[in-house]
């Protein structure tokens, strides 16, 4: 990972987005309170959602959404040059995210699906996340992104510290919240091997955590698959789409 | 001192307090569990419950708080320590949640003290309650000694009716310390205990103790030897395999006491606070220092730790188990890896 050496005086940043909902573009704009400062500190100089004029010389390029189409290849591969540090933004860019899901259907289908008769026009691949065809600085994972994590980034690059995701699970989050774990109301949940950050803001309001911001450092999959089959009585078929939700392009799989 | 109370003398005592800008906490019901919380009236409290999810520990040793706030001046550096405000009255708290407090009062009160531990622990009140029987499969507190309320409170209420399925209506409460007795003093709560009250407390106490069986098949004086035989067990291996290195099973504790602390500056990087959060022994980086070493990179090394620190070691430093026997972190184990299983299949082994 490159160091987040503080670039220039005012690092220039920009903000892409290829095949998303730009709903990670839009959680930095949320961050109404210290976005005002994050603005002082930085100067936009590329960001589609909240300005026309665009300017290339970037120092730190935040990009959202997976690589879905031959042309997302190209622009990907374009903001790696013009950016000294590229971070990915949210679960599309960093593990391709719900976009995945069409590689495990038919592609005509969901092309017609999503194009109607000019499908052919569109062309499409298998989507994935930046990391596949880029070398990626800094994640920034979820869905969407979390926008404190992305301040706590712009402060780091802005002090020279480097940027570490939690390592903990999201359990650890949800324990400190005081919840009920959900396995307790007989739910399956991805917390104890997905990444803390978001403050495990799905169990809070009682849904499992999908894995949205992807897997911890090491995770225990092998236990996942062993556990969930064993004491919950899954099929191993569903405990690989539970998984394959978030999780089709991460580095570790189910055994 | 001792008083005979009734649940709703109790919640009128909470009013009291609460009057007198107390913060109050105590079981809360919320849908099929209790929790601790604090409440704004003493009728919201519940004293005949089963278990609560989490311990009463975060009262005094919070989640996560700010320890102090500094700020960079020109040629200087400006620290202002937080100090805690509230010393909570906590109100329903079973024997073996007593027995951890008085293990984090040892830990945290000895060495270099906590202050902020201490200072919420100060003035703050515990008032007991005894369980009639185990409050859930989970628990082996008997085979601890943990459901015999040693140290940690200021009054024990003992049941005087209810029990099996039955609420309780009226307590012997029995003051333990002097704090107990000025709460017990404070508008003469109840009334003066008649004999047929001690009888009844007497038969209680009795009940209790066969209500209770042993899951263990040893006595616990036993355990810290069982586990010196057992450090190159291969049970290690074999329950880690199962692991998720999640920390559930530390952040459910009644005794964990582990934390980190983190400088969190603002986005001015001129000024920021410094935080200390609950940290976990199961956890991957719990062991890691600065450069980046890991002691117990693997989690068979890490469970390890943990049944050790439970089991042995903290008795050792602290003449306390470290272990109260209350079952959360079996309940909480989504692997169902549990402790008293562990102790059991060590003694097989050894
Ligand atoms: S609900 Fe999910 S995240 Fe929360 S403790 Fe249970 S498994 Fe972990
Ligand atoms: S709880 Fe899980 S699914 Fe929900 S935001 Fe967090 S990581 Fe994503
Ligand atoms: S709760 Fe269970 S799975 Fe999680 S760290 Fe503890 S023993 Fe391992
Ligand atoms: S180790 Fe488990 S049973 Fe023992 S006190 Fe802690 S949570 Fe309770
Ligand atoms: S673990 Fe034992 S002492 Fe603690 S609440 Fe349950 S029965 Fe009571």
């Amino acid at each position: 990972m490159a160091s987040a050496a503080p670039v220039s005086a005012k690092p220039k940043i920009a903000v892409f987005s290829l095949t998303s909902c730009e709903g990670c573009s839009l959680a930095i704009l949320e961050l109404e309170d210290v976005l005002l400062d994050i603005l002082g500190k930085f100067e936009i100089v590329n960001f589609r959602e909240a300005m026309t004029e665009r300017s290339w010389d970037i120092d730190i390029g935040f990009v959202d959404g997976a690589v879905s189409t031959p042309s997302d290849v190209e622009e990907v591969k374009m903001f790696r040059e013009k950016c000294r540090v590229l971070v990915a933004m949210g679960a599309c860019a960093c593990t391709g995210g719900i976009n995945t899901l069409k590689n495990y259907q038919n592609e005509e289908d969901y092309r017609k699906y999503v194009y109607g008769d000019k499908w052919k026009v569109f062309p499409t691949i298998p989507a994935q996340p930046c990391s596949a065809f880029v070398k990626v600085d800094y994640e920034l994972p979820g869905c969407p992104m979390n926008k404190f994590e992305f301040a706590e980034l712009a402060k780091c690059v802005l002090m020279g510290k480097p940027f570490r995701l939690p390592s903990e699970p999201v359990c650890v989050e949800c324990k400190k919240k005081g919840n009920l774990c959900l396995y307790e109301k007989g739910l399956v949940c991805l917390g104890p091997v997905t990444r803390a950050g978001c403050g495990a803001i799905c169990p809070t309001y009682g849904a499992k955590c999908e894995g949205c911001r992807g897997l911890v450092d090491k995770p225990n999959l092998q236990a996942a698959a062993d556990n969930l089959t064993n004491l919950y009585g899954m099929k191993i078929e569903d405990v690989l789409a539970e998984f394959r939700l978030f999780g089709a392009y991460q580095k570790e799989r189910i055994p | 001192m001792e008083r005979v109370v009734t649940a709703k003398d109790l919640a009128a005592l909470a009013d009291d307090m609460l009057r007198a800008g107390r913060t109050v906490a105590g079981p809360v019901r919320r849908k099929e569990r209790y929790f601790y919380e604090a409440v704004s009236r003493g009728a919201d409290l519940a004293f005949d419950f089963n278990y609560c999810v989490y311990s009463p520990r975060s009262f005094f040793f919070p989640p996560g708080e700010t320890l102090l706030t500094y700020s960079i001046g020109t040629n200087e550096l400006n620290v202002a320590p937080e100090a805690p405000r509230t010393s909570p009255v906590i109100m329903g708290v079973h024997p073996c949640d007593c027995n951890a407090i008085g293990l984090l009062d040892a830990v945290f009160g000895s060495g270099v003290p906590d202050d902020h531990y201490l200072a919420r622990r100060k003035d703050s009140v515990v008032v007991a309650v005894d369980c009639h029987g185990p409050c859930d499969p989970t628990a082996f507190c008997r085979d601890m000694g943990g459901n015999e309320a040693q140290e940690g409170f200021d009054v024990m209420l003992t049941p005087l009716n209810g029990g099996k399925g039955q609420a309780a209506e009226r307590y012997l409460a029995a003051a333990a310390t002097e704090r107990g007795r000025e709460l017990l003093a404070y508008n003469k709560v109840g009334k003066e205990p008649a004999r047929a009250d001690r009888d009844a407390a007497e038969k209680f106490r009795e009940a209790k103790a066969a209500n209770f069986s042993r899951r263990l098949p040893y006595a616990v004086e036993k355990l810290p030897a069982i586990l010196d035989r057992s450090y190159n067990s291969l049970l290690w291996q074999v329950t880690a395999k199962r692991c998720y290195s999640c920390g559930s099973c530390n952040l459910v504790c009644p005794t964990c006491y582990c934390f980190t602390v983190k400088d969190v500056p603002d986005l001015s990087c001129a000024s920021g606070k410094r935080v200390r959060e609950w940290d976990g022994c199961q956890l991957q980086d719990f062991a890691t220092v600065a450069g980046g070493h890991n002691f117990r990179p693997e989690s068979s090394s890490r469970l390890r730790h943990r049944i050790f620190r439970k089991g042995k070691w903290i008795k050792e430093q602290q003449g306390r188990m470290g272990c109260v026997g209350c079952g959360r972190c079996d309940r909480a184990c989504t692997a169902k890896i549990s402790v008293v299983e562990i102790y059991t299949q060590l003694a097989e082994e050894a």
